[in-house]
């Protein structure tokens, strides 16, 4: 069975931090790529929240109080959504 | 290191979170700070007192974000905590050092250095930043949950600190426990899940985002526009700063050598201990210790920026452009320092993830004209202009070789990159952006300090060697002729010369200039020395008349046929043999144990010296089929 959470009206509105615009508050819903253990390292876990501060080749984004830059690559494995 | 007995502490955390901070502030009555060989620069070790006069050595560990190790730094950070690093004992207790703030992201680090069976000690970093952001705080929450003691801390202001001392005084508590592992299936997911409780529990987040000084700061600093003209007038400003501003120091330390070997001169009676002292080691130790202000003031620009959180900034913007050399902007604070000298630029190559894109940035390193470089180009190029130093084209001219350098060194990381293939796991570009701090002066001077006593005790040591042994090649086999100049050619070295004549003829020089690029393999400031000692020139105090008076004679020398020995052909020939070779034995040294190997490291000699030959030649053959001279 995937590991997409089906019915969950949360999870399926959830779109990659590259697709989120700038400046949104948004929740982590699933992390999903060879290199989620490195991400959670860095503090992107399931359901922190974070706000992407800046898009492009690298992105910035404010997690836990830190700002992170973040390759494209990997900002596609965070699954988030928008806090409501 | 001495006194084995003495109980170890280990200062573990992430990235900025303080740890460093700490060190100093618990170390600094402490005389010792020292390196362990083999990992210099990554664990520092110092020693303090308890509240109760008991001595104990702290370790600072490199920063990491998990014990399992991806990249050198965290390696040896876990290595260390394990008792497996070479050197260091198996730390009795460690202190977890935790930003306040971000403690969602920090306890997993925690978690599993209390699941390593060490006891621990938490040191709650940074609270008043905490505070500030709204952050509700519960230490002693926090200590019942993990059962281990947890100090509140400001290590910057000093605060607290007597309270953390308290806490690694005797006896130091017991490993705790780590019931979050019990029946687990995944350590990950249950690690998450405490540290989920832990922050409900222990740091609760006020709901909104808060717009901080250094969010506004980065709006302007990683602009893509503003962004840009900032990161140039800072590199621009820190370099101009380094060449105006060391000049006084400098010439005071020139002053000073030619006043001390006169002085010796005139107290020592004349023969060969006279000439050994006089006339080989003051001038050839000399040569290198006047570019001591350099160093420090670029070590102290680098930890400016650096402590100050400008460093990270830089790497962000400068990855882009790395990229197209097929690196990443990780490789820029390594090869930005490797300007200085490339010792500590290969040494900073740790925090590189990938082991490939390190083994390029240690290869290419050399290739940032360091600051050895420059008294050779700053005998050179004034040949090329008017023989005045100081002029804006000899500025100009300098830059263009300063570009030269780097343009070669990325299109050889690129094409050396792209023959290593890509890396087993991807390493992504991630990076922490630290909030923007005032300048942490006890830490900056002590690194600067670090810096200048390393490369002191390598003038002290390598560059005074060389300068015996040159003197003893100039020196001997002895002629009863009174003439320097005949003396000179039935010496060692004039002999050799001759020997190496043909091998350099094709490059525009002749056996005396092939001599002192010879000698200056090892370390090439030699240069200047050998020079002076072949073109016989004294010694005086002012090392700016010297050179001038060096390049007299170098003007006046011709070839046995009568041709002028330097024209402007030869002499650029010259500089770019300088800016291409590898002329640095400790570089060399300092290559084979961070790549591991000394064939990597006699690769780099081999290709850097072949790659330097083959530019000069083709400069010097090219430029006389056009017929230039």
């Amino acid at each position: 069975m995937p590991r997409a959470l089906a019915n969950d009206l949360a999870a399926d509105s959830a779109m990659t931090l590259n697709q989120a615009s700038v400046g949104c508050d948004l929740q982590i819903k699933l992390l999903s790529g060879p290199s989620c253990d490195r991400l959670r390292d860095l503090g992107f876990c399931e359901q922190i929240q974070v706000r992407k501060l800046s898009g492009g080749r690298n992105l910035i984004c404010s997690v836990c109080g830190t700002r992170m830059a973040i390759s494209r690559e990997l900002a596609e494995q965070v699954l988030v959504a928008p806090v409501s | 290191m001495s006194a084995p007995s003495l109980e170890t502490v280990a200062l573990v955390g992430n990235p900025n979170a303080g740890k460093t901070t700490l060190f100093n502030a618990l170390t600094k009555s402490a005389a010792h700070v020292g390196n362990y060989a083999g990992v210099t620069v990554a664990v520092k070790s110092g020693e303090m007192f308890t509240a109760h006069g008991q001595k104990l050595r702290i370790l600072d560990l490199p920063g990491c974000y998990s014990l399992r190790s991806t990249s050198p730094d965290e390696k040896i950070a876990r290595d260390a905590l394990m008792g497996e690093l070479e050197g260091t004992p198996k730390p009795d207790l460690a202190i977890c050092v935790v930003d306040a703030s971000s403690m969602e992201r920090q306890l997993n680090l925690v978690l599993q250095t209390i699941e390593l069976g060490v006891p621990v000690v938490i040191a709650l970093n940074m609270v008043d930043v905490a505070e500030k952001q709204g952050l509700r705080l519960d230490p002693a929450k926090l200590s019942e949950e993990l059962n281990v003691p947890v100090v509140p801390i400001q290590a910057n202001a000093g605060k607290g600190l007597v309270d953390l001392k308290q806490a690694m005084s005797h006896p130091f508590p017991p490993p705790a426990e780590s019931p979050w592992l019990d029946g687990a299936e995944d350590p990950e997911t249950a690690r998450r899940d405490m540290v989920a409780r832990l922050c409900e529990l222990a740091a609760r987040r006020p709901g909104e985002h808060q717009q901080t000084l250094s969010d506004k700061l980065d709006r302007f600093f990683l602009h893509p526009v503003f962004g840009w003209l900032a990161f140039i007038l800072i590199m621009f400003s820190v370099f101009w700063a380094i060449f105006s501003f060391a000049k006084i120091p400098m010439d005071l330390i020139s002053g000073s050598i030619g006043d001390l070997a006169k002085w010796i001169g005139t107290k020592m009676p004349e023969g060969d201990l006279h000439s050994l002292i006089v006339d080989g080691i003051i001038p050839g130790v000399g040569a290198v210790v006047v570019f001591l202000p350099q160093i420090v003031l670029l070590f102290l620009f680098i930890g400016l920026l650096e402590s100050s959180g400008y460093m990270a900034r830089a790497a962000y913007l400068m990855d882009g452009l790395m990229a197209k050399a097929g690196l990443s902007g990780k490789a820029f604070l390594p090869l930005f320092s490797s300007y200085a000298c490339a010792i500590p630029g290969i040494m900073a190559t740790r925090t590189i993830d990938s082991a490939k894109e390190r083994l390029v940035t240690i290869f290419v390193a050399p290739w940032m004209s360091c600051s050895a470089r420059l008294p050779v180009y700053f005998l050179l190029v004034p040949l090329l202009l008017d023989g005045k130093e100081g002029s804006w084209k000899q500025a100009a001219v300098l830059f263009g070789f300063y570009v030269l350098g780097t343009l070669s060194a990325f299109v050889v990381a690129r094409v050396l990159r792209g023959r290593l293939g890509p890396d087993k796991q991807p390493n992504h570009f991630m990076l922490e952006l630290p909030l923007y701090r005032g300048p942490q002066w006890s830490y900056i001077f002590r690194h600067v300090g670090d810096r200048a006593m390393a490369f002191l005790k390598k003038a002290g040591t390598l560059i005074l060697g060389i300068s015996i042994v040159l003197w003893a090649l100039q020196t001997f086999p002895k002629t009863d002729s009174e003439d320097k100049g005949e003396q000179l050619a039935h010496s060692a070295i004039g002999r050799v010369g001759a020997l190496i004549e043909p091998v350099v003829k094709p490059l525009g020089f002749d056996g005396r200039t092939g001599t002192a690029i010879l000698t200056s393999f090892a370390a090439r400031e030699t240069f200047n020395t050998t020079m002076g000692v072949i073109f016989h020139v004294e010694e005086s105090e002012d090392e700016e008349a010297d050179r001038a008076n060096l390049r007299d004679q170098i003007t006046q020398a011709t070839w046995p046929d009568g041709r002028a020995l330097f024209t402007p052909l030869s002499v650029v020939s010259l500089l770019v043999f300088y800016v291409f070779a590898l002329q640095c034995l400790a570089t060399s040294a300092v290559v084979a144990r961070e790549s591991g190997s000394w064939k990597w490291a006699a690769g780099q000699f081999a290709f850097m010296s072949v790659f330097a030959y083959v530019a000069s030649l083709i400069v010097y053959q090219g430029g006389h089929l056009l017929g230039l001279h």
